[in-house]
């Protein structure tokens, strides 16, 4: 219930920013947008905390993931639970960005 | 009668006079209430000669007060200071606070607003401490200034911009600078990054830029063609500053990029090394390179400790490959090289004469080798202790290992949030392949390695170790249990769930007649990010930036 509770939480945060992408979201299971996203994931060094398939440190495969959150979160950056992730929206295009947020959804557990 | 007193006063004060001076004299020992600089001492031992509280009553500790650092981003990582009943300590975004000793009450804090690029870079916003002399606290930033405050008021005196934050991949200061005489050193960050570190020379009272040492040496045979552009070293942790030579000793950080030496086919100096710079000119007295053409991200920027035995004045140095490196402190020249683990496989060993790594493996591109240790060292950089009483040096040993993997990647300073190392990741982490456990305390001698006691451990430490002249050792772990040991006999006194995962440098200092054990607790950095890939039960850990004082009752 807790875990429901913060997940909203996070939720809320994203959509209420600003900086939410307005683009309709892409076709997130083409396998070509995957594979290049996670070309992406790993020459960007994703994977140097979340791990090459998404198992490491910061685990992705566990996770529950809204798109649109983890399009925010690549872009501009996050921090929360006293952890950091850098921002790279001044390396990435928001195609491209789109791109590595496929490949995370596909590494990620799937909304029910 | 009265004669036979006053006699026995002045021959009891001259006693105590003798027996205060005789103390005073003994290396570790100077300044005993305070904790006046990162390892406490200028031989950087990182011992208390306190007493108070000892193997008899270390069990009664209470908690005296607890303080709150802020902003809880990567956690707590410093090294706080106590001086005459003030602690000086900065916390995540570099946020400095004066707190009373004894209540733990803010006198005064300060907070510099901090480019918005610290955002991005990938060291930040962590700092491992400040530095106190001439009134002032000095801070280094983590967008690559040097700031003095009035050590009173906390009022800004001066700041010096001194990296070139934007353009050299984010090079910044993550460690306080070293106090030598009326100068300041800092050391930046650089190995991982697309960049070369330098250390500072700057005027204590003005701020002034003197001098900047290059960790990368200008010369072909060392760096082939353009090698050394962006070959990174830097000194990312604090020196020691030897008045008695004016000598300042740094280590320095590992060659860029981290896990490929195709293109830097030579020795990569001042890579991995430790270097002796005169702190007014930056000029170079002398170096010891420990791990030539490094590819295994064997930072050497550890603590530099100093001794004098047998008529020799000596250096106790680890670097991360966990071979400690005992040498000349006149010249740098190798007396001794031992490990601190036999779990080691990146050479077959390092020859204790000439320091040549013998036997090295290389890493194919584009393939996973398992090396051991892994990129988090045979230690990490939380220094250990050396106590005088038993003559042991207390440090946490990490034994396990990573498998690395080098691929092909573009040099590009303007992407700073990705590393300049040579591959996806920084090494996948697994336990050592014979079953031990994963970490343990070790006392050893610490010019022969030789082993007096150890204490193993389930989950590895990752904290700075303490020990006191009450014959005590302290040390936390990332689950935040902090344990008191027998300095003697490893055996366990105390502990104390501190809540969070401990990083730092746990003190001791003393204010008004009482001792205290201060200890930062709150899990955070980059072992936060990646050892819940081995240690799945820091995936929950709590976050935290808390000070915790500890005391014995009335």
């Amino acid at each position: 219930m807790m875990y429901k509770l913060v997940l909203m939480t996070i939720a809320c945060i994203f959509v209420g920013d600003a900086a939410y992408p307005q683009e309709n979201v892409p076709n997130l299971k083409d396998p070509t947008m995957i594979a290049a996203g996670h070309d992406l994931f790993l020459q960007k060094q994703c994977s140097r905390c979340h791990g090459e398939g998404g198992k490491g440190g910061i685990n992705l495969a566990r996770r529950a993931l809204d798109p649109r959150g983890v399009f925010q979160a690549i872009a501009d950056g996050r921090m929360g639970s006293g952890l950091r992730m850098p921002a790279s929206r001044d390396v990435l295009t928001d195609e491209e960005i789109w791109k590595a947020t496929a490949y995370v959804m596909s590494i990620s557990q799937q909304p029910k | 009668m009265g004669k036979l007193i006053l006699a026995a006063s002045l021959g009891l004060t001259c006693l105590l006079s003798t027996a205060t001076v005789a103390l005073a004299e003994a290396p570790g020992t100077e300044d005993p209430n305070n904790w006046p600089q990162y390892n406490r001492t200028s031989n950087a031992w990182r011992y208390s000669p306190l007493d108070q509280i000892n193997k008899d009553n270390v069990s009664k500790l209470s908690v005296a007060w607890i303080a709150q650092g802020g902003d809880i981003t990567m956690g707590i990582q410093e090294t706080p200071l106590a001086i005459d009943g003030v602690i000086y300590s900065i916390t995540s975004g570099n946020r400095v606070a004066a707190l009373d000793a004894k209540t733990g009450q803010e006198v005064w804090n300060y907070q510099p607003k901090l480019d918005p690029l610290t955002k991005k870079v990938l060291f930040s916003p962590y700092s491992r401490g400040v530095a106190v002399g001439d009134g002032k606290v000095f801070i280094g930033t983590v967008d690559g200034r040097g700031i003095a405050l009035d050590q009173k008021t906390g009022k800004e005196i001066w700041q010096v911009q001194l990296t070139d934050f934007a353009n050299c991949h984010g090079c910044n200061f993550t460690s306080p600078p070293v106090v030598a005489g009326d100068m300041l050193t800092f050391g930046s960050t650089a190995g991982e990054l697309a960049t070369q570190g330098k250390i500072f020379g700057v005027e204590a009272k003005s701020g002034k830029k003197v001098w900047e040492f290059n960790t990368i040496k200008d010369d072909p045979k060392s760096w082939p063609g353009t090698s050394g552009k962006y070959g990174g070293g830097g000194a990312w942790m604090p020196g020691t500053y030897d008045a008695e030579t004016n000598t300042v000793f740094y280590g320095t950080g590992n060659p860029g990029k981290d896990f490929i030496n195709e293109d830097r086919q030579g020795d990569n100096l001042y890579t991995d090394s430790i270097v002796a710079l005169d702190p007014k000119t930056g000029n170079l007295k002398w170096y010891r390179q420990e791990i030539k053409q490094d590819v295994w991200d064997y930072d050497s920027a550890y603590e530099v400790l100093l001794f004098k035995k047998d008529g020799k004045d000596l250096i106790v140095h680890m670097n991360k490959s966990g071979y400690v490196f005992v040498l000349d402190k006149n010249d740098g020249s190798i007396e001794n090289i031992w490990p601190v683990s036999d779990l080691k496989n990146f050479v077959k060993d390092i020859d204790k004469r000439t320091g040549e790594l013998i036997g090295r493996v290389e890493l194919p591109m584009n393939q996973e080798t398992l090396i051991c240790p892994s990129t988090f060292g045979g230690r990490s950089w939380n220094a250990g202790a050396y106590n005088p009483n038993t003559g042991l040096w207390y440090n946490n040993v990490l034994d396990f290992c990573g498998y690395l993997k080098p691929v092909a990647q573009k040099d590009d300073p303007k992407d700073y949030g990705t590393g300049h190392i040579g591959a996806s990741d920084f090494g996948r982490l697994v336990m050592a392949p014979d079953g031990r456990k994963p970490g343990r305390l070790d006392a050893r001698d610490p010019f022969t390695g030789e082993r007096k006691w150890t204490h193993e451990m389930d989950m590895p430490g990752f904290a700075g170790v303490l020990t006191t002249g009450g014959g005590l050792v302290f040390n936390g772990d990332p689950t935040g249990i902090l344990r008191a040991f027998d300095a003697d006999t490893g055996k366990v006194l105390w502990s104390f769930n501190t809540g969070s995962g401990m990083r730092s440098g746990i003190i001791s200092y003393a204010v008004a007649g009482e001792q205290y054990i201060l200890v930062p607790s709150g899990w955070g950095s980059y072992a936060a990010i990646l050892l819940p890939a081995l240690f799945p039960q820091l995936e929950k850990m709590p976050a935290a930036s808390t000070l915790i004082a500890f005391k014995l009752p009335k």
